[in-house]
């Protein structure tokens, strides 16, 4: 009995520091998606490029592909452009879903469509094209619908418009290796 | 040179005045409004409610919480509006499941150990005193060690 006593409080300090340390390691932004085996959410949204055409869920699907959620005002996103540009070389099926930032009308800024295309044409031109196309989320709200926390996000979505994955960060060999490759394949079957 | 320090204080005023003001229509849903966006937390920024942060996606929660205010909707469809799309986590109440009963059962379970505990060692000390005749006896026997004791005790406190 007063051995047990005396290691108690042994015990309790080893379990503690055991949680402690593993949570050193751990990622807070990794949560359980709520979209995941969810039908893509309601949408009609321009084409960046060619606003007069517009896309929804039915006009999208057909195909497994990744929906990136990328901005040319997102350091991160231009850093992984060069890799989905490769993936795109290796027959992935990449669609952009464009976060544009609210324009701060406090500062004058107004949206202007055909400076933002111009803008993305460079971008795509200089660091790798991996879209098959560009939808233009101008009040992020399919973003909003997807729960998407900000960008870059990536979504495997499959031929039925399935969520299958949801991605928080950028894609690279890595994370691409790991998370999605196998479920693109699998998908692909 | 005070006198143009304080005058610029009144420009600062002057120009946080041109934010933009919320209408209600009515005092019950401004506060339902205030009370959400303290509760609902930003899922972009670790540790900030959407009332606090600035990220884009705070920005846009606010947003949408003012417009389904604003349409009449309780304080439940809110949540659940919000947590359908960026799940339990944007709201600072964790809901008792599975997951989460670990939150409520610890604090009860420490209370019950430590009253464990404190009947145990209670036990075990008013048992000390009833099994224990040595020490009494010895003392009640010769009680010159207990003189002996006083005096020792006397001297410290002396030199002290």
């Amino acid at each position: 009995m007063r051995k047990l006593a005396f290691f108690i409080p042994f015990a309790l300090f080893i379990g503690l520091s055991v949680f402690l340390f593993s949570g050193l390691f751990s990622n807070p932004m990794e949560r359980e998606s709520s979209v995941m085996n969810q039908p893509l959410p309601a949408f009609a949204l321009p084409d960046l490029q060619q606003p007069e055409k517009i896309w929804t869920p039915d006009s999208v699907k057909g195909k497994p592909f990744l929906l990136n959620v990328w901005g040319t005002w997102c350091v991160t996103c231009n850093a992984e452009l060069a890799y989905l540009t490769e993936l795109r070389e290796q027959g992935v099926m990449i669609v952009g879903l464009y976060y544009q930032q609210p324009a701060d009308a406090a500062f004058g800024e107004v949206f202007n469509l055909s400076a933002l295309q111009q803008e993305v044409a460079l971008k795509l031109e200089q660091q790798g094209n991996p879209y098959q196309w560009n939808i233009l989320d101008k009040d992020r709200t399919l973003i909003f619908d997807l729960g998407v926390t900000g960008a870059p996000e990536t979504f495997l979505i499959d031929a039925q418009g399935i969520i299958r994955q949801h991605h928080i960060g950028d894609i690279n060999p890595q994370v691409w290796q790991q998370k999605l490759a196998a479920a693109y394949q699998s998908l692909q079957e | 040179m005070k006198y143009f320090f304080f005058s610029l204080l009144l420009l600062a005023g002057t120009a946080q005045a041109t934010q933009a003001l919320i209408e209600f229509q009515s005092p019950e849903q401004q506060a339902l409004f205030k009370e959400l966006t303290h509760e609902l937390r930003c899922p972009k920024c670790q540790n900030q409610n959407i009332a606090d942060s600035h990220a884009v996606v705070a920005v846009d929660m606010r947003n949408k919480t003012l417009e389904l205010v604003q349409q009449g909707q309780t304080k439940e469809q809110v949540l659940d509006y919000m947590k359908s799309r960026y799940g339990d986590f944007v709201h600072y109440q964790p809901p008792l499941n599975k997951f989460t009963f670990i939150l409520w059962l610890l604090p009860a379970l420490m209370v019950l150990g430590l009253i464990l505990l404190l009947v145990v060692r209670r036990k075990a000390e008013s048992k000390r005193v009833d099994t224990d005749p040595v020490d009494t006896a010895q003392v009640h026997a010769e009680p010159h060690l207990e003189q002996q004791l006083d005096q020792l005790i006397e001297q410290y406190r002396r030199k002290s």
